[in-house]
């Protein structure tokens, strides 16, 4: 009988992953942080709304470079584009928070609307569009997937189909603790 | 995207009859094409794996406008255009996180599930964590998790077909939920997910052309967006503020549950196992980020537009913001606009409705079963038929309507994205992930998520403003996972067979 490929201890996670799973922590722990404040007995001090305008950019990007981190190469060309990103996303919260409300019948408008709602709207609504789908299509084959890759699994669940005709247990019938 | 608060929109507004001629054979003729649908994939649904994942043959094309179609709710429709009447801007940030959620769910999500359906021919989301931890307990309790969101959401998704179409035909909210439902019903039992994905299409195809029309509609009524904002600063210029009427942490706690929500939300993940060939996905994300930006264009230019046109006085004040787009669309837009609007409306109700059906049916014929170490024979044969179950379920719970229905559709959004975002979208792309860690994970969104919501709903404590039961179980979830996984992080290297692994390296 074959038995299926065993299990092997990973090799050790690499720093790119490494580093975007420490990002990945902070973030998620600041905007943590931003909601335990929340709930303090003097109502909502205005700086709980800046850790989750940091924590939030931080997070998503720290998550992205997470699922296109690959092996020891990292995250190559794309390191701008989540650069970008992470840091339209930190200005457009931060200068919404930061610059003063001067909205009004005399505002100067940018494509039709104030300042501060302009770089929100164009800002983190639009920007990313530009720049985050065409930096993934771009790099898809080197980065992503490429026929080699689809082909490598497609052998490994061959030899792994082929074991399970010969009688090896399912996958998770040799984990029955699980 | 939004699901959730399709119940705000759609149950807690009464839309106006809307009976007219045009409306009423738009509406006749959007059933007809669904229905030619139904019948042609039914004749292609052969097996479990056609009813489940249209047996992995899904183009791109159609896979993008599907899973637009799907992501959208009756909300984009009314009540986000409403919310904006009422609150401003802040309501966009529900919105602004489609800027990044499709190409981070591709690059997170979509190689690593794709590569695990070529792997081990998985069908459902908690196949996927089954077999990412070795664990039929971890698949499960993902099952669960999943079905416990999907009640709700079928019930409100229900409910919200019978407002709609009682406002298209006006034969009455009951025969409106059962005629919504049949038709739900009738493609789902019969062609599965394969019916799903082609009115999918069609329905997200029609949201798109009724949004980008009512959105040219309304920038040429008002002269341009710079005359509705000069409108709306002269009478109330916090509207057009960054953060509308909102706190900044209230909007921002909507852009984290929607942004990181979205790599959790079953309807949308389920999605990527059905792309025909994996290589595809290289345009997936500007695809459906491009699909998304012009269905959520009537989103953005009626909540302003409407507020303009009512403060200039060209549209009378409205009885409450859910009404800003029946108002435009019954006594500004030409009548053949409003029918392609409340038309859509009825496709992204029913659309979303497919979807839960489906996924609910798989988890109960095929996860809960392999969880249990058991599989049932006919997947196919029991798959119809628990859709059959979960449909008439669905359609009685919403008659009873009332406070409840709205209340259990809730925290649809909320529980799926904190139960399984830190559980499948990081544990795919880290190793270090446990099987405990998951669990806990899982186990925690659930029970924070009822029990945050079960508290607000009855009263018994009320949340700082901005913060969200669904934005405390998200967070509570992912340092659950964290801490889990690193208390028990010796278990984790014999946790993943080398298949999962080359996919997770990959």
């Amino acid at each position: 009988m074959t038995e299926p490929p065993v299990s092997v201890p990973p090799a050790s996670e690499d720093i790119t992953r490494h580093a975007a799973l420490v990002a990945l922590f902070i973030g998620i722990a600041a905007i943590a942080a931003g909601y335990a404040i929340a709930f303090s007995a003097g109502g909502t001090p205005a700086w709980a709304a800046w850790l989750l305008a940091l924590g939030i950019p931080v997070a998503l990007a720290a998550i992205m470079i997470l699922g296109a981190a690959r092996g020891r190469r990292g995250i190559g060309p794309l390191k701008l584009p989540f650069a970008f990103v992470a840091l339209v996303l930190v200005i457009g919260f931060g200068a919404a928070l930061a610059l003063p409300a001067t909205e009004g019948p005399l505002s100067t408008l940018w494509l039709g609307l104030p300042a501060r709602a302009a770089i929100v709207i164009y800002g983190v609504g639009l920007l990313p569009i530009l720049v985050l789908p065409i930096a993934y299509a771009l790099t898809f084959e080197t980065q992503t997937l490429s026929a080699e890759d689809v082909e490598r699994v497609r052998a490994l669940a061959r030899e792994y189909q082929a074991a399970l005709e010969n009688g090896a247990p399912e996958p998770m019938d040799n984990d029955r603790r699980g | 995207m939004i699901q959730t608060a399709s119940v705000s929109a759609l149950l807690q507004v009464a839309l106006p009859n809307a009976a007219r001629p045009a409306v009423v054979a738009v509406g006749i003729l959007y059933f007809a094409v669904v229905l030619g649908i139904s019948v042609w994939a039914a004749r292609r649904t052969r097996t479990a794996r056609d009813f489940f994942v249209a047996g992995k043959g899904i183009g791109l094309v159609a896979l993008t406008v599907a899973s637009v179609s799907v992501s959208v709710s009756g909300f984009a429709f009314i009540g986000g255009p409403g919310f904006i009447y009422a609150v401003g801007l802040g309501a966009m940030y529900i919105v602004l996180p489609a800027a990044v959620t499709n190409v981070m769910g591709a690059w997170v999500l979509a190689k690593r599930m794709r590569l695990l359906g070529e792997a081990r021919s998985l069908i459902t989301i908690p196949d996927a964590i089954g077999a990412r931890y070795r664990s039929r307990a971890a698949q499960g309790l993902s099952a669960v998790a999943i079905l416990v969101g999907i009640v709700g959401y079928m019930a409100t998704n229900a409910l919200a077909m019978g407002v709609v179409i009682n406002s298209i035909f006006g034969v009455g909210l009951g025969w409106g939920i059962w005629i919504g439902m049949g038709v739900t019903l009738a493609y789902s039992a019969s062609g599965g997910i394969l019916a799903g994905i082609y009115n999918d299409v069609f329905q997200g195809t029609l949201m798109a052309v009724a949004s980008v029309l009512v959105f040219l509609f309304v920038l040429n009524f008002g002269g341009g967006l710079g005359e509705i904002s000069r409108t709306i600063l002269a009478h109330d210029p916090t509207l057009l503020g960054p953060w509308g009427k909102l706190t900044p942490l209230a909007a921002l706690s909507f852009f984290f549950v929607f942004s990181m929500g979205s790599l959790g939300q079953p309807q949308a993940v389920h999605k990527y196992y059905m792309l025909r060939d994996p290589l595809q996905l290289k345009w997936y994300p500007l695809l459906k980020t491009l699909g998304l930006v012009l269905v959520l264009l009537l989103y953005f230019s009626v909540g302003v537009g409407v507020k303009a046109f009512v403060l200039n006085g060209r549209l009378a004040p409205l009885a409450s913001p859910d009404q800003a787009t029946p108002a435009l669309l019954l006594n500004v837009t030409p009548i053949i606009l409003a029918a392609l609007v409340f038309s859509g409306v009825a496709a992204a109700t029913m659309s979303a409705a497919n979807s839960f059906i489906n996924i609910g049916a798989a988890a109960v014929t095929h996860d809960l079963p392999v969880a249990f170490g058991r599989r049932v024979k006919n997947e196919l044969r029991w798959g119809r038929a628990v859709t059959v179950l979960i449909a008439i379920a669905a359609a009685i719970t919403a008659q009873r309507s009332g406070t409840m229905v709205a209340f259990l559709g809730i925290f649809g959004w909320g529980l799926f994205a904190s139960t399984l975002v830190p559980a499948l979208a990081v544990g795919l792309n880290w190793q270090g992930a446990t099987r405990a860690g998951a669990m806990a994970s899982i186990a925690t969104g659930l029970i924070v998520t009822l029990a945050l919501e079960t508290a607000a709903y009855w009263k018994v404590f009320t949340f700082p403003a901005g913060v969200t039961a669904s934005a405390v179980a998200m967070v509570s979830s992912f340092l659950v996972f964290f801490i889990v996984s690193w208390l028990t992080r010796r278990t984790a290297p014999m946790q993943i067979d080398p298949d999962v692994r080359l996919v997770m390296e990959l």
